[in-house]
């Protein structure tokens, strides 16, 4: 209700600058009826306000990240991509240059400057979503997107749905957010826990070898859940064995009092199913506790870690080396929209950006195109565009986001960490040991049992 | 006569919270607000209400009241996500269960004062927490928190938007008319004695502890009440609605408002979450300024946002004489 | 369960309890001395931990163990001059108040300083292998922190036992009025409390820090189950400090073995209980609270 009374707001003062009071009666009602005369895309005007459309002169972008909290320089770095991908949709220049088949024009979204807004979630859902309100009802954006972590982006789905307003998810990477959590409002361009595990057990066989004992350190939430399950399945399809698993509290700080069963176990790897301090604490204290030098049953012991983030890699410092994990982008990728990003990135801010703002940077640029496809900023429209469509030259390979549950299917990298003697800087952290194709990683649509939900122009 | 002057000055109160209660929705706007912030604001001041029935009045500063909003929250949500969408039933349940626990946890808890009592309370918030966040996962949704709420019904009419806003504001109004009865009754002069010398009050022979308890017992209730609208407001419950964090930020707000004032607190809350909320977006700073202010009035303004009122009227008017009575809520 | 499994947790738990007891044996001098509850001492061990990981980086691990525990007593002394005195006499609610609004305000400026991402902090190079002592194999830093704690705790008993100093802090600690009574200048002797209290939270930072990395968020997050080692050891004995921290720390322990979904909850099963049946703590003095 209150909806519909801002929609007329924006719509009269809009028209009031345009055309002047006279006529912005008549005006109005032409809208109404599709027949309005001067305006950026008549073609708007074909549907009725749903969310926060139609849009005003400028197009508002909503950007949710985390400014306070520990996963905040992450946040940071998500909002400088954000803030390159808006200064590129209006100036042209990064992956513009790169992406095919590509609708952008350098020049706004549909002629209109793109604007944005900013918000902070805390990394808490809550607090996520209270922000994302804010944004949605005082500031009409009409996509938003962001987070880093998973209870945050599923908490603000259900908001997208709720307010039929698109949602983009950032840094997500449980199997929930496109699985049992999906909706027909959200996005999802990172991978996931399952991918991580497909993508990493064939490795983790070539590099150890078939027999192999391992012992999971898992953080007590559906994330770390998936993760265990994912890896598990995909070490044991290699034919090794599953000692055990401790569920370790998502507030953990100390990990020495689950470190010690392992010492104590007949386990040869160790795969901490952690993700943010959880893994930078679990992974340092893992180390003073000699697991690396550890000998069992003549082999070597290992340390896996299946989700890498630079911030966790900062975190975990030299402990990193050698230490095998996936990732969703890398800045050092050779292909050209890598590239063209890097390079953009690296001149504005003076270092190279994480994965997290490739995700950021990337699926602002989707959503734009989707939008130029669609012709119209009308949300059931552009969800339909950006559903089962595949574009390149935006990272390595090709991108679609599958329409049966929003996950984008795209190449994905196992990577190392790098000894401190082989970094060139201090982004300089993971090596990729490969690049897996999007062909070897994918699942059926209902493999993980969700429902989208509508797209809300269904009468 | 005095009486009914008396019945007509709180005719007044109650009409002028009503209209403040009411317009929030449209007036915050225009303060770079939004109009679904005013049903937030609404529904942590029956909070903090709460909070400072137990607090203001008796002295006993809680540090897990976030329990109470929590289980409060958690209860109504299952029932609107797994059971019925109707609002009524929800919010029954969910209230009678916080008030089982309250009674429970009030009955340990208040045998303490001080610091072990602010101790205590954290503790049980605290292990509430952790209870919702690993061992009860299947039930809370762990970390993601309770997701896929239907939006409830109140008789068939789905309340979002305005009229959740309507339904919260009734609510708001029925809490403070309710916290006012207590404060202004005999039970309330009672609590209030508590405060300045429970020792001596235990001395004539009243049973100090009954008082307290249901003291601790109402605060709660209010806690629960609100918890549950906050459930069927958000359609989620997050877990950290039980974290210790929220316990702190009421007793900011209560601080920031002025305690045992009850209007002090509702405005506290209203400010914290405006600064929360619009501060945030503008820069990353926020929790510091927050931080500083809270402090500032720690030690400034022990009475809050309320007491700040009273001195400027002091200030302007000198010659009439001060007459204070909750001028010593602070210090003593 | 094996022997050595056996003993590894216990070790593991005296050494989490360790931690513990360095940051509650600070929080209940202060208490026990000056009467005030201290929601700050958990920014403290953070301060601790970052100054600690400057000083080591830059100046290398010497200067540190010398450097942060003297700095941490400064930083005690300026806390209580600039702010702490002023509340002695407030009730108990605005101490908790003021210090945890003062906890908020540094937390949160230390995240403007080194940023909200954990922070690497390496132990010394010859306490990072692990060395083997007989039941297993061990990280020595972490055997470095039993053993630094229990220097403390005796350094602390000598100091409160064979001193004047001592003598007037525990004849403060059972009654703080005799102290004024005897001409005693109680407003050095708490500052100087308040300045070894701060030390010791430093002492933990700098031990915790190599073995729990740090972010802004550590302080706050050391301080509620501190503040229930204090509550359960009885507010204001510092027996009661050290006991209740080795139990806590066990507790914690060994609930991994048999219930790994509890180890978070099980301090504050402990607690509740403790004091349900023990009000006023383990060790608690009639009085005191």
């Amino acid at each position: 209700m209150s909806n519909q009374g801002k929609k007329t707001k924006t719509l009269s003062r809009r028209s009031f600058i345009k055309t002047g009071v006279a006529v912005t009666g008549g005006l109005m009602l032409g809208n109404q009826l599709g027949i309005g005369p001067v305006h950026w895309s008549a073609r708007a005007q074909d549907y009725p306000a749903l969310g926060n459309f139609p849009v005003g002169d400028k197009v508002v972008f909503g950007f949710n990240v985390p400014q306070t909290g520990a996963y905040s320089d992450e946040g940071a770095d998500e909002l400088r991509a954000y803030e390159l991908a808006v200064e590129h949709l209006n100036n042209g220049g990064g992956m513009l240059a790169t992406l095919m088949p590509s609708s952008l024009t350098g020049a706004g979204i549909l002629g209109k400057e793109v604007t944005f807004v900013t918000g902070d979630t805390q990394t808490n859902p809550d607090a996520a979503r209270d922000s994302a309100r804010r944004m949605i009802e005082r500031d009409g954006v009409i996509m938003f997107s962001g987070g880093s972590s998973s209870a945050t982006a599923v908490a603000q789905q259900y908001l997208a749905q709720e307010a039929k307003v698109i949602f983009m998810d950032c840094l997500t990477h449980s199997n929930d957010t496109t699985g049992k959590d999906r909706q027909r409002y959200g996005f999802r361009h990172f991978f996931n826990a399952y991918m991580s595990g497909q993508a990493l057990g064939p490795i983790l066989a070539e590099r150890y070898g078939t027999d192999r004992r391992a012992f999971h350190l898992t953080a007590d939430y559906t994330w770390g859940h998936t993760q265990y399950e994912s890896m598990k399945q995909f070490t044991e399809a290699q034919g090794w064995a599953t000692e055990d698993n401790i569920m370790t509290p998502l507030t953990t700080t100390d990990f020495s009092q689950y470190l010690t069963p392992v010492l104590n176990s007949d386990a040869d790897v160790l795969v901490l199913n952690h993700y943010g301090g959880n893994m930078i604490n679990s992974l340092t204290q893992a180390v003073q506790f000699g697991m690396r030098e550890r000998e069992v049953n003549g082999k070597t012991m290992e340390v896996v870690v299946p989700l890498y983030s630079r911030l966790m890699a900062q975190g975990a410092g030299d402990n990193i080396e050698g230490i095998l994990g996936t990732s969703n982008w890398d800045y050092k990728l050779s292909d050209e929209g890598s590239q063209a990003f890097v390079t953009s990135f690296e001149a504005k801010y003076g270092f190279p950006p994480s994965q997290a703002g490739h995700t950021a940077y990337v699926q602002t640029l989707l959503y734009a195109d989707a939008v130029e496809r669609a012709g119209t900023f009308y949300p059931p429209e552009v969800i339909r565009a950006l559903e089962d469509y595949t574009v390149s030259g935006v990272g390595p390979g090709a991108v679609e986001y599958r329409g049966c549950d929003h996950q984008a299917f795209h190449d994905i990298l196992v990577v190392e960490g790098k000894a401190p003697s082989a970094r060139d800087s201090e982004y300089d952290l993971l090596e990729t040991v490969k690049q897996v194709p999007r062909a070897e990683i994918g699942y059926e649509c209902d493999f993980f049992p969700g429902e989208l939900g509508p797209y809300g122009d269904e009468s | 006569m005095k009486k009914q002057s008396l019945f007509a000055r709180d005719s007044i109160y109650m009409l002028i919270a009503a209209i403040v209660i009411f317009s929030l929705r449209w007036t915050l706007p225009l303060l770079g607000g939004y109009s679904e912030l005013a049903t937030r604001m609404l529904i942590f001041s029956i909070l903090v209400l709460g909070f400072d029935i137990l607090v203001g009045l008796t002295g006993y500063l809680s540090f897990g009241h976030a329990a109470f909003w929590g289980i409060g929250a958690y209860i109504c949500g299952y029932i609107l996500l797994h059971f019925t969408q109707n609002i009524l039933v929800a919010m029954i349940l969910g209230v009678l269960i916080v008030s089982i626990i309250a009674f429970l946890l009030g009955i340990i808890t208040l045998r303490r004062h001080g610091i072990y009592f602010a101790i205590l309370t954290l503790a049980f918030a605290e292990m509430f927490y952790y209870l919702a966040l690993a061992p009860l996962q299947k039930w809370t949704g762990g970390d993601n928190g309770l997701t896929g709420i239907k939006t409830p019904q109140l008789f068939g009419l789905e309340l979002s938007g305005l009229a959740m806003y309507i339904f919260v504001g009734i609510w708001t109004l029925i809490a403070l008319y309710t916290a006012r009865r207590i404060k202004n009754s005999p039970y309330g002069l009672m609590l209030r004695a508590i405060k300045s010398n429970e020792e001596r009050l235990t001395f004539t022979g009243i049973n100090v502890f009954r008082y307290k308890v249901m003291a601790f017992l109402i605060s709660g209730i209010f806690a629960g009440l609100a918890g549950t609208l906050f459930a069927a407001y958000e359609t989620y419950v997050p877990t950290e609605s039980l974290h210790w964090t929220l316990s702190g930020e009421i007793v900011i707000m209560s601080v920031i408002g002025g305690f045992g004032t009850l209007i002090g607190p509702m405005m506290g809350a209203a400010i914290v979450l405006y600064l929360e909320n619009v501060l945030s977006a503008i820069t990353d700073q926020w929790n510091l300024i927050l931080g500083v202010i809270f402090m500032s009035f720690v030690i400034f303004l022990p009475g809050g946002v309320m007491s700040l009122s009273k001195q400027l009227r002091r200030l302007f008017s000198r010659d009439q004489v001060p007459a204070n009575r909750t001028e010593s809520q602070g210090g003593d | 369960m094996s022997f050595s499994q056996f003993a590894l947790q216990l070790l593991t738990g005296l050494q989490i309890g360790a931690i513990y007891v360095l940051v509650a044996l600070g929080l209940t001098l202060i208490f026990g001395t000056l009467g005030v509850a201290n929601f700050a001492h958990g920014a403290l061990y953070m301060i601790g931990a970052y100054f600690g990981l400057v000083v080591s980086s830059q100046l290398g691990w010497g200067w540190a163990a010398l450097l942060v525990p003297l700095g941490l007593f400064g930083v005690g002394i300026l806390f209580d001059r600039g702010l702490l005195q002023f509340f002695y006499k407030r009730p108990v609610t605005d101490q908790i108040l003021v210090t945890f609004g003062l906890a908020i305000i540094i937390q949160e400026l230390a995240r403007t300083i080194f940023g909200g991402t954990t922070k690497p902090f390496p132990a010394p190079q010859w306490a990072r292998i692990p060395v083997d002592i007989g039941f297993g194999y061990y990280p020595p830093w972490r055997l470095v922190i039993i053993a630094v704690t229990i220097i403390v705790v005796i350094l602390l008993f000598i100091l409160l036992r064979y001193t004047k100093f001592g003598l007037m802090v525990r004849a403060g600690m059972r009654d703080p009025e005799m102290v004024r009574y005897l001409g005693i200048d109680a407003t050095r002797l708490f500052t100087i409390v308040v300045g070894l209290g701060a030390m010791f939270a430093g002492v933990a930072g700098i031990m915790g820090g190599p073995a729990y990395s740090i972010e802004p968020g550590s302080g706050m997050a050391m301080l509620v189950p501190s503040f229930l080692v204090v509550v359960i050891g009885g507010m204001g004995s510092l027996v009661g400090a050290v006991i209740a921290g080795l139990l806590m720390g066990l507790a914690v322990s060994f609930s991994v073995i048999f219930v790994p979904a509890v180890s978070q909850v099980i301090i504050y099963l402990v607690a509740v209980i403790v004091l349900i049946v023990r009000p006023r703590g383990l060790f608690g003095v009639e009085g005191i609270g």
